[in-house]
């Protein structure tokens, strides 16, 4: 179980997060939306352990601020927006920094087999061997998205739940590749891991998450299941924007919505 | 629509044999050893070679009698034995710590141009060593009294860390390190540096201008045993430090935040970072003196060739700049027989075109 409770966050004297909490229980994918600039990375650094803050945030009984690195990195692996490298390393190199740590939690002597396995799941199976600064931002995104699942493979480690963090983790990708990884997030989840994404599409939210927190100006405005949250009212308050849930285009304008796919 | 690689939790269905493409974890320990046995060739090579005649045959065939046989005369032994030899460990010894100091704040600075004398870390380090050169026996006397033959590398090493300290301060922000502000604080600290050397040597007598004068040339030159056994244990001691940091500088590459998310301790690795490549970089100062260029050169040949694994490249490091130097010495030592030419002068030759070159290849990365 990951707990946030009352966490506020202040960069440079300036308040990002206030008092905001939030509960991701393993089992689920717990979604962070809300306008840009509303205090959603911050909120996800804090509890990946990156910044200081008030308040308590609490994974696995273990409190985030006075963890070691090390322990941390057994229980929570982290994706970050966009990762610029220093060096000219291949994507096999990338991937099994991920597996470094030594606590994947594969089969014995699988650890070894993990990139290629990683790398298939994200869709990028023969990319072994490219330089990582050559590909995309997308492939490069799914590359780190693969190093994050070799840290944590088994999504339960000795009984103990592990996490993935992710931070738009699909922000850069084709709408096929958003519901490859988003799948892959609803099946770490459903094998007993949990998962906190921040994610700007509302639709792919809908269709993924068990659980929303929405944020605005620094707040948690509301959280609940995403038929609970997703309403015109709060959609206009916080994106000041005046948008109609459930409404068709009108006329016979085209729309394609993620959840007409078959999975 | 096949969207879902249904391979979770189970093997891939499609996986056939395992496939190595972009492993160069092979071809770096091959790499590895071919560079130890060309160091092992140019050690051979540096000591059969000198203005006497003892040849490699003779000292190799004295060595290999236990230095019963008389293939070798007494002046010959003792001029391999007492002039040779420790020049060529000495040689070994500074090579690989400017190499690897070179590597090692490569990494810690997520850049690649950083080299301990360009960025004015070995001025600082010279700082130090003037300041004992000049006052040892004046104002740092009990310095001089308490530390004896480490005086001088403690002097390096206490210059170097505080130039190396006070970059990290001035060119990191918020775990990225700007390379144009990071160039540019080399620049200010190495002529800050330089001044006050300036002002020391006003103040220097004859005896300690020569002293200055000879060292800060950077040679290789006048290595005795007591040199090797002043610097040889802080280089030592450095080299396997930063062997250690290996995981957390591949780990940094992906950013201080990346490295901390894989269970890399960042703050505490780069403490380590900066005072293992002020001890390396110091205690090479303190003996041999400014030798350029050695800690940009290496690493980057090295990371073309081998990649930028730091399990490897730390080790391959070490390895091709020890025969890198000693193969500059021979330069120094022959190209203009019977004087010699200071070493550094060679590495600069050499390495100030190379790191135009590499300005060249990444001036649009590095856009000052």
């Amino acid at each position: 179980m990951l707990e946030a409770r009352d966490v506020s966050v202040s960069i440079g004297g300036k308040r990002i997060v206030h008092r905001t909490s939030l509960i991701a229980e393993p089992g689920e994918v717990t979604a962070i939306v809300g306008p840009n600039g509303s205090g959603k990375t911050t909120l996800l650094k804090a509890i990946s352990g990156d910044l200081a803050h008030e308040g308590t945030i609490v994974l696995n009984g273990h409190h985030v601020a006075t963890t070691q690195p090390w322990k941390l990195a057994q229980m929570r692996a982290v994706l970050p927006q966009a990762t610029v490298l220093s060096f000219p390393f291949t994507v096999r190199e990338i991937v099994r920094l991920g597996v470094s740590g030594g606590r994947t939690g594969a089969l014995a002597g699988e650890d070894g087999r993990l990139p290629d396995r990683a790398l298939a799941r994200v869709d990028l199976e023969g990319f072994a061997g490219r330089f990582y600064q050559e590909l995309s931002g997308g492939e490069q995104q799914r590359v780190q998205l693969a190093r994050v699942l070799c840290q944590v493979w088994a999504p339960v480690l000795e009984g103990v739940p592990r996490y993935l963090l992710l931070d738009e983790p699909v922000s850069s990708l084709d709408i096929k590749h958003q519901l490859v990884i988003m799948k892959i997030a609803r099946d770490f989840a459903g094998r007993g891991g949990g998962v906190i994404a921040i994610l700007h599409d509302l639709n792919l939210m809908a269709m993924f998450a068990d659980k929303v927190l929405v944020m605005h100006k620094g707040r948690g405005a509301v959280s609940g299941a995403p038929r609970d949250v997703l309403r015109d009212e709060l959609l206009e308050t916080v994106f000041g924007c005046p948008l109609k849930v459930g409404a068709l285009p009108a006329g016979n304008a085209p729309f394609v919505l993620p959840q007409s796919v078959h999975i | 629509m096949a969207i879902a690689r249904e391979d979770i939790g189970r093997p891939p269905a499609m996986a056939g044999e395992p496939d190595d493409a972009g492993d160069r974890s092979g071809r770096a320990r091959t790499a590895i050893v071919l560079l130890a046995l060309l160091l092992v060739a140019t050690a051979v090579f540096s000591l059969a070679s000198g203005a006497s005649d003892a040849s490699a045959s003779a000292v190799l065939a004295d060595w290999l009698s236990g230095h019963g046989g008389d293939t070798l005369s007494a002046r010959d032994r003792i001029i391999v034995h007492d002039i040779r030899l420790p020049r060529v460990v000495l040689g070994i010894l500074v090579g690989a710590a400017l190499a690897v100091a070179g590597a090692t704040m490569q990494g810690l600075f997520r850049n690649p141009l950083a080299d301990p004398g360009i960025v004015g870390v070995s001025a600082g380090a010279g700082l130090g060593a003037i300041s004992m050169i000049v006052l040892g026996n004046g104002l740092l006397a009990p310095v001089t009294a308490m530390a004896g033959i480490y005086a001088l590398p403690l002097a390096a090493f206490l210059g170097g860390l505080a130039s190396t300290m006070l970059l990290h301060q001035v060119a990191t922000r918020r775990g990225q390190t700007s390379i144009a502000t990071m160039l540019l604080a080399g620049i200010a600290l190495g002529a800050l540096a330089g001044a006050l050397a300036g002002m020391l040597i006003y103040v220097a007598d004859d005896r300690q201008l020569r002293d200055l004068t000879f060292w800060q040339l950077g040679s290789l030159g006048g290595s005795t045993w007591t040199k090797v056994a002043a610097a040889g244990p802080i280089i030592a001691v450095a080299l396997a430090t930063s062997l250690l940091l290996a995981r957390g500088l591949n780990a940094l590459a992906l950013g201080e935040a990346s490295a901390r998310h894989l269970g890399i301790p960042v703050q505490r690795m780069k403490n380590v970072a900066i005072v293992a490549v002020a001890a390396a970089a110091g205690a090479s100062v303190a003996v041999s003196g400014g030798i350029g260029f050695v800690g940009i050169v290496v690493p980057h040949l090295l990371r073309l060739l081998i990649g930028p694994d730091h399990r490897y490249l730390l080790p391959a490091s070490a390895l091709l700049g020890a025969s890198l130097l000693l193969l500059a010495d021979a330069v120094s030592r022959t190209i203009v027989a019977p004087a010699e030419l200071p070493i550094g002068i060679v590495t600069a030759v050499v390495g100030a075109p190379f790191f135009l070159w590499i300005l060249l290849r990444r001036r649009g990365i590095v856009d000052l």
